[in-house]
């Protein structure tokens, strides 16, 4: 089977014929017949593929046959071809069948290869007991890798640039980056849940503190005490050990999270102890009892503890450095840091969960209570909500305040928190003067005024022992800077929700109730919306009761503490919110509420003094209450630091108590410095009334310096600010003064000028110029003049006023009208309105610009004019221009200008020549610009026609002119056309001509009249056919008239069929008009010519001679009316004959071609003869 | 300022006259006014007379630029063209190259012109001749001197180099410091 290509096809070739054609040679299966058409649809190529069976000889045969044989027109190439796609296809098709017949065999390879593995050791592609690396034995390419497998090495081909070169790639080499994929040993991932930290439990954390619920902590059995007294030091001194122990579980809670505090939790809490132990209770031996009792226990927890903080790094250690450089450093800066460090506090309190670690069994209520107060907070949250919307308006301000006071705090904080960490260190050799408790307190104060519940905790503490304390006021600085946060939202609010949770931890079943019982007439000693207050805090509080029934037995003076305070703080919230209100509102309110407290406090008259001033100083000062509390707030700490002092030399508990109470009261303070001044009675009232008499002498001790403090301190104030206004006043007097002085002095001077005129000496008498400038400075003068005189008589009037006027804040005003009053007074004076007008003119005129001042001389002149100033006696006139100087010196300028010019030609010239020296050959340069000009740089893509331009007239094409030309040509045109009518004697002339003209043309009828009877038909023919085209031609006769007018006057039919009476001038014209041999005329022989061959399609010979009968006979029929008829013309008769053939077509032809024959002859001979001639003529 | 000396002026202007020939007369015999070359701070800057005048009213110290910086005079007294001198050498420029919009960023970055950037090129350019570079769109780009002549380019290969860069307008940028 061959495919055959065979080209050069004719076109009208068939499959058929080629199949025939091929057949001889093999027997054809397929042929192709395709044809190649371009754009018209016209085939150019055509060619065939033949599918045919062929054996090689006959295919030889085949193409030495057909091979560039002619077939049909077109010359065959025969060419073996390439297979048909499908064709192959097919085949490809068959192959791929082959080889999925043949895959078995390639799986039988892999078996066997498997099994030469296995043979050599190797199972299911491992190797046990290999070390990696080692070949496989019988198989080179296998090596075993990693856990025993089984691996090809590979070989890599890479091509790097030209270089190809192949990579060996040895899996026992890269055997350390496999990992076992197997499914016993994958590792539990952790979820992603537990990627990050897991911190749950909202605020359960921080409640819990702030409620002192420890968890792990449990209290060790001891003995029962009957004394109060012993159970207040035995409360003091547990609650010293629980909060070391509830810190350090916070801390191992929050460990991974935030750099705490574990290097003090770890290290401090024993050295902690101890010291507020010993501090606390030197001499008590039952005490100490139980703290030999409890340390035990509390090793263990520390323990505990301490393998929990065991996970913390030193990093930690790194940040709390950090933090206490940044402490010492620059405390300020801290704040942010620690607020920072709060936030992560917060953040992260609010995440715990309650404590993984397995709680004792006795501590699971705890948990519960750890869960619980969750609600808290927000119904109280929600109460404040409430307060919020109420208090809206002042809330902004007072975060203000409060936002400072806090600052503050933390920085004093931090100040106190350095102090006690190196009292610390000294209090940790076991002594504890009196000085630390006092810092203490004060530190505690301070706490205090950040925040309540920290404030609570450390009162609370320091009433046990002072180092204890100071340990929570170092660990709770954090926690407290965690509220300080919410703080600056919720300014009272929060301060509650502390308290009440941190006298939860302390009420017991029983104690509760007393507490409650105690809270009670404390709330109804307010006002109402206290006692709202108290009983939603009552709610809180019994709640509280609920959950901390497992709680330690507390003093019911300690569980009162708290609930006063958080009535107190609840009163504050409401009363600020009122007090905001009303102060705005009434002051009367306040004055009320001020009066009940003193009837029910029975307190010192100046303490409500102090609140009503600071009520004033509010009502007066509302804008920066904030620098008030600065200085209050100082008073306060002074005044906690010596009551601190005072209670801490006393070794009472109840001395504590005060203390604790005075903490309490620095509290109040702040917030009554915060909110209203009004607020520090309450807290002084709460204060009084729990503390004993002592306490209350000392609270009255307190007050009334807190009182005359803060009187001083408005006085002071005031006096400040009276000093200032005063001062401001004085200023503003002698300010008023010299301006008064001012006036005067130029009054004064003033006064005189009018006498100085006359005095003056005037140069030129009649100057009317002059004059001119003295009336004008008259006039500048005068209504000065009258403005001084008026003011002075004003001033004297203003000093009165001013000195009669102790607020001299108006004085400015005074002056003002003062001045307003001159103005008018002055117009008042001035009188006439035309002095004014002439003012106005003068002014006007004093811009003007002077001739004599214009100019070069001119210029000069105002110089001089100016050096003397405006005085009048040295005024510039023209008188003093110089006219020759600045001729002269223009002249000089123009000189100047030459000679730059020149220079400057100069310069060009030299450029010039310069230029061409370095062109070398080029062309002499023009040295004058006129030349220059004429070869100016054209750009001529930027010309463009400008009309106002005259050169480009050359541009513009002119209509009229060639209008002119235009009728020039016309009249040429119409004189060409004349030119016959001059001709027209000729044609008279040669009138006689006629025969000889026709005569000439007859010859040549004769010459070519060899058939005589062909001839006559022609002639006839002729006649006949002018007929019918008469009307055609008729109708452009005028055209055509106009044309043959010049040269000929042939018009024949035109006229002549309309008119019979002109008949003869036409004939005659027609005669006339063949000057120029008629028949040569190529028009009119065209005509005819043309319409023979259209007729006959014969030879030129017929034609002429059938124009030559027509002229002929045209002549004759003049007798007649008609030009070219006559009345019973043979040639009608005969016409009509003509369009049928006179004889047979054979005849005809029989004597075409006699005749043909002859003109051949003829012309034959005529050839030769022309040649002979030619020939003649050469060889001559 | 003072105007050139015989020497300068012979220099520049057979710098000059590389790139725009026997054109330099029109350069100094301007028809619409006096315009010469004036020397300082080692440039040359061409100016018309005006400008001249008012440029007398700044001292030499303070004065940093006047009319046209065409140059300036190397330490070894050779005379370096700028870019700035472009203005007057691109409309009367003889020898010009056009290169590809390819290679115009290319030789405004400060390349030479190699032979696949040139798109078209002055004929019978020798070699060393200076050219102005223009860009397709007949944007003069800047200035340099002919690698191989007219004919040598058409057979070279195409990364050789056409024209060697002296100048073009990314200098307006890259020397704006430099150039007054």
């Amino acid at each position: 089977m061959r495919r055959l290509y065979v080209g050069g096809l004719s076109h009208s070739v068939t499959q058929k014929d080629l199949k025939d054609r091929f057949g001889k040679f093999g027997d054809v299966h397929d042929v192709e017949l395709r044809t190649r058409k371009d754009e018209e649809g016209v085939p150019y190529k055509t060619f065939s593929y033949i599918n045919i069976d062929i054996s090689e000889a006959d295919l030889k045969k085949c193409m030495t046959v057909l091979n560039k044989s002619k077939w049909k027109g077109g010359t065959l190439q025969i060419e073996a071809a390439k297979e048909s796609f499908l064709h192959r296809l097919a085949q490809e098709r068959q192959a791929a069948m082959e080889q999925c017949l043949q895959q078995p065999a390639a799986e039988d390879k892999r078996q066997k290869l498997l099994d030469s593995l296995s043979k050599a050791g190797v199972d299911n592609f491992t190797m046990k007991a290999a070390v990696p690396g080692t070949e496989v034995p019988g198989h080179k390419d296998w090596v075993v890798s990693k856990f025993g497998r089984v691996l090809p090495t590979l070989q890599l081909r890479c091509k790097k640039g030209n270089k190809a070169r192949t990579l060996k790639y040895d899996p026992s080499k890269y055997s350390h980056n496999i990992r076992k994929l197997d499914k016993t040993t994958t590792d539990s991932s952790t979820p992603v849940t537990q990627l990050t930290w897991e911190v749950q439990g909202g605020d359960d954390d921080i409640s819990k503190k702030r409620r002192g619920e420890f968890p792990p902590y449990k209290p060790p059995p001891r003995p029962k005490k009957s004394r109060t007294d012993m159970i207040s030091s035995h409360n003091a001194v547990s609650r010293a050990r629980l909060e070391p122990t509830v810190k350090s579980i916070n801390h191992t809670e929050k460990q991974p999270f935030t750099n705490g505090f574990e290097l003090h939790s770890k290290h401090r809490p024993d050295l902690r102890k101890f010291a507020s132990l010993i501090d606390s209770d030197d001499s008590d031996e039952e005490i100490r009892r139980m703290v030999a009792a409890q340390n035990t226990s509390h090793d263990a927890r520390y323990q505990e503890v301490e393998d929990n903080l065991e996970v913390v790094g030193f990093d930690y250690l790194g940040k709390l450095e950090r933090s206490c450089k940044k402490q010492k450093g620059r405390p300020d800066n801290e704040d942010e840091d620690d607020y920072d460090s709060a936030d992560t506090d917060e953040l992260f309190a609010s995440k715990i969960v309650p404590p993984p670690p397995p709680p004792p069994p006795s501590e699971t209520p705890l948990k519960k209570k750890q869960v619980l107060p969750t609600d808290k907070p927000h119904s109280e949250n929600n109460t404040h909500g409430k307060k919020k919307t109420r208090k809206q308006s002042k809330v902004g301000a007072e975060e203000a305040e409060e936002e400072d006071l806090r600052k503050r705090s933390c920085t004093q904080q931090r100040r106190d928190s350095g102090k006690q960490n190196s009292q610390k260190q000294s209090g940790s050799s076991g002594k504890h003067s009196e000085k630390t408790a006092v810092h203490s307190s004060s530190s505690e104060s301070d706490h205090d005024e950040v925040d309540e519940n920290e404030e609570l905790d450390s009162a609370d503490s320091s009433s046990d022992s002072d180092y204890d304390t100071m340990f929570s006021n170092v660990t709770r600085l954090e926690i407290s800077f965690t509220d300080l946060q919410r703080l600056a939202e919720q300014s009272q609010p929060t301060s509650e929700p502390a308290v009440t949770s941190n006298v939860s931890p302390g009420p017991e079943k029983e104690t509760g109730l007393i507490a409650g019982s105690a809270k009670q007439p404390t709330k109804k000693g307010i006002m109402p919306e206290e006692i709202l207050a108290s009983i939603m805090e009552d709610d809180s509080s019994d709640d509280d009761k609920k959950k901390k029934k497992k709680r330690k037995r507390k003093d019911v003076m300690l569980i009162q503490l708290p609930a006063f305070l958080g009535t107190n703080t609840l009163n504050h919230g409401f009363e600020t919110i009122d007090n905001n209100q009303r102060l705005k509102e009434e002051e009367n309110e306040e004055a009320k509420i001020s009066v009940i407290k003193k009837h029910k406090l029975d307190s010192e008259a100046p303490q409500v003094d102090n609140t009503s001033s600071e009520e004033e100083e509010e009502v007066e000062v509302e804008d920066n209450p904030a620098a008030k509390m600065v200085p209050n707030k100082a008073h306060i700490n002074t005044e906690n630091a010596e009551t601190s002092s005072s209670s801490s030399s006393d070794d009472d508990e109840e001395e504590v108590e005060t203390s604790s109470s005075s903490s309490e009261e620095d509290k109040d303070k702040v917030i009554t410095v915060e909110d209203v001044g009004k607020l520090a009675t309450p807290a002084a009232l709460h204060s009084e009334s729990i503390s004993d008499e002592d306490e209350e002498d000392e609270e009255e001790e307190k007050a009334p310096s807190r009182v005359t403090l803060g009187a001083k301190e408005e006085a002071e104030l005031q006096r400040k600010a009276n000093m200032r206004r005063l001062a401001a006043i004085q200023q503003r007097q002698k300010e008023a003064e010299e301006h008064k002085r001012l006036i005067q002095g130029a009054l004064a001077n003033l006064d005189t000028p009018n006498p100085g005129t006359g005095k003056r000496i005037v140069f030129g008498s009649d100057d009317e110029e002059e004059q001119d400038g003295e009336d004008e400075s008259k006039q500048q003068i005068s209504p000065e003049v009258t403005v001084s005189k008026k003011t002075m008589f004003h001033d004297s009037q203003s000093e009165d006023e001013a000195t009669g006027d102790e607020e001299s804040a108006d004085e400015n005003n005074t002056v003002k009208e003062n001045v307003q009053r001159k103005r008018s007074a002055s117009r008042l004076f001035g009188g006439s309105d035309d002095e004014e007008d002439g003012d106005g003119e003068e002014d006007d005129s004093r811009f003007d610009i002077r001739p004599q001042f214009e100019g070069r001389a001119g210029q000069k002149l105002m110089e001089l004019q100016s050096r003397f100033g405006t005085d009048e006696r040295f005024r510039m006139d023209s008188r003093f221009l110089e006219d020759d100087e600045g001729k002269e010196e223009e002249s000089e300028r123009t000189k100047n200008m030459a000679d730059e010019d020149e220079t400057l030609e100069e310069e060009r010239k030299k450029n010039l020549s310069i230029l061409q020296s370095v062109l070398g050959s080029v062309q002499q340069t023009c040295s004058s610009k006129t030349t220059v000009k004429a070869k100016t740089f054209r750009d001529v893509s930027a010309l463009h026609y400008d009309p106002s331009r005259e050169e480009h007239a050359a541009f513009e094409t002119k209509p009229e002119e060639t209008k002119e030309s235009k009728s020039a040509r016309r009249k040429k045109r119409e004189e060409a056309q004349k030119l016959p009518e001059v001709t027209k004697e000729i044609y008279y002339d040669v009138s006689g001509d006629l025969k000889a003209v026709f005569g000439q043309t007859k010859d040549n009828v004769t010459e070519e009249e060899e058939n005589p009877s062909w001839d006559q038909e022609e002639e006839e023919k002729r006649g006949n056919n002018e007929e019918p085209i008469l009307p055609v031609i008729h109708v452009p006769a005028d055209l055509s008239a106009e044309k043959q007018e010049s040269g000929f006057k042939f018009s024949f039919f035109g006229e002549d069929a309309e008119t019979e009476t002109r008949e003869t001038e036409y004939k005659v014209e027609t005669i006339q008009a063949p000057k120029v041999s008629w028949q040569q005329d190529p028009r009119f022989q065209d005509s005819s010519s043309e319409e023979d061959d259209d007729e006959e399609g014969q030879e030129e010979d017929e034609e002429q001679s059938s124009a030559t009968p027509k002229t002929t006979e045209e002549a004759t029929p003049s007798k007649t009316s008609l030009f070219f008829f006559f009345p019973e013309d043979s040639r009608l008769t005969e016409g009509p004959r003509l369009f049928c053939r006179p004889s047979q077509l054979e005849e005809q032809r029989e004597q075409w071609e006699e005749r043909r024959s002859e003109l051949r002859q003829e012309y034959r001979k005529k050839h030769k003869d022309a040649r002979r001639k030619l020939k003649a003529s050469l060889k001559s | 300022m003072r105007p050139l000396t015989d020497e300068e002026t012979k220099t520049m202007f057979e710098k000059l006259s590389k790139y725009i020939g026997e054109n330099i007369k029109l350069l100094v015999d301007r028809p619409d006014g006096t315009y010469c070359f004036r020397l300082h701070n080692d440039r040359v800057y061409y100016m018309s007379e005006k400008i001249l005048k008012l440029a007398t009213n700044i001292s030499r110290d303070k004065l940093v630029s006047v009319g046209t910086c065409f140059g300036k005079f190397t330490k070894t007294n050779k005379f370096r063209l700028h870019i700035t001198a472009l203005d007057f050498l691109a409309p009367y420029a003889k020898f010009k190259v056009w290169v590809k919009p390819g290679t115009e960023q290319s030789f405004l970055y400060g390349n030479h012109v190699l032979k696949s950037g040139l798109g078209r090129i002055t004929e019978n350019t020798e070699q060393y001749q200076g050219v102005v570079v223009y860009s397709m769109a007949d944007v003069p780009l800047g200035f340099g001197v002919a690698a191989k002549t007219t004919q040598e380019c058409r057979r070279v290969d195409p990364m050789s180099i056409v024209v060697f860069h002296q100048a073009d307008v990314g200098e307006f940028i890259r020397n704006e410091d430099t150039l007054t």
